[in-house]
């Protein structure tokens, strides 16, 4: 009598939990492609919120590590942040990193005259201008 | 007048070279005067010349220069001259230090005229050892050879697999084309 009422109970006993199938997810290739908008946002922010002469040059290595030139609204932030910083040479520097990343010469005459304003409001000359006399 | 100040440096240099210790002890003099008065001697530097001279200053006049710079480049940019631009540039980001051309300009020419000079010499070494060499034994001939091969067959050399066994079809001896 005793046996027939506990077995039922030790059956029941048992963890009935359904074994979940094991998620198959790479968690490296989670992540999303940032969009060009997204990166020129990002670094525009970046410079303008950048402190000192560190952060501004830093700023300019990583975002030109990228296989892309970095958007005019970039580069605008990024000699304004110069200015601010008081380092005029950083500022020669951005054209000249600018003239690394282009494919060809017509590349970095449209950035030259997309950033005419800037230039000439700043007072930045490029390195070629400096070193040409 | 900037090519005349980039010139006199190695002028003032080549003639303490020759004529000696009146010239070493001038400059000798006017190095210690620099290294013990940097501050006095802040305003002495023209930046107009920072870059011909940048390399054989001591570290305190490089230290003052900094600082002339960095008061410079508060000011509003429009304002600089070209000179004190170019220096700036130059202290920063010009050749020198860590960012000094590995190799002096000319290297590149010069390699090619040592390499070019010694593949010559090589190519003249061969073409004369094969000029002024013994003509090869008058066994190398396509004649000597065939004659060897005839020989060969009189003989019976190596019957079972070589030059005289049934159904052969390789040249034998012959090496000539």
């Amino acid at each position: 009598m005793m046996r027939s009422r506990v077995l039922p109970t030790l059956v029941r006993a048992r963890p009935t939990v359904a074994r979940a199938a094991p998620t198959l997810v790479r968690f490296s290739s989670g992540h999303a492609q940032e969009s060009f908008e997204a990166f020129t946002e990002r670094y525009v922010n970046f410079f303008q919120s950048a402190q000192d002469l560190f952060e501004v040059q830093r700023g300019l290595n990583n975002c030109f590590a990228h296989d892309l030139v970095p958007a005019p609204s970039v580069i605008e932030a990024a000699l304004r942040a110069s200015r601010r910083v008081n380092d005029y040479a950083t500022a020669v520097r951005v054209f000249e990193g600018i003239k690394e990343k282009v494919e060809n010469k017509q590349q970095y005459q449209a950035y030259l005259e997309e950033l005419k304003g800037v230039r000439d409001e700043l007072g930045i000359s490029t390195k070629e201008e400096l070193f040409s006399s | 007048m900037q090519a005349l100040r980039l010139a006199r440096p190695h002028l003032a240099l080549r003639t303490a070279n020759v004529s000696g210790a009146r010239w070493i002890s001038a400059t000798a003099s006017q190095a210690s005067a620099a290294s013990l008065h940097p501050a006095a001697n802040a305003s002495a530097i023209p930046l107009s010349n920072v870059e011909a001279q940048w390399e054989r200053l001591s570290a305190d006049e490089q230290l003052t220069v900094h600082q002339q710079l960095e008061e410079i480049q508060k000011k509003d940019w429009k304002t600089l001259s070209i000179d004190e631009k170019k220096a700036a540039y130059y202290v920063a980001f010009g050749p020198h230090g860590p960012r000094a051309p590995i190799n002096p300009p000319g290297t590149t020419l010069k390699i090619a005229i040592w390499v070019t000079g010694f593949v010559g010499l090589g190519t003249a070494l061969y073409v004369a050892a094969r000029n002024l060499a013994q003509p090869p034994p008058k066994t190398i001939s396509k004649e000597w050879e065939e004659a060897s091969n005839e020989r060969a067959l009189e003989q019976k050399m190596d019957p079972i697999s070589g030059i005289a066994s049934k159904g052969y079809s390789g040249k034998g001896f012959v090496t000539h084309k």
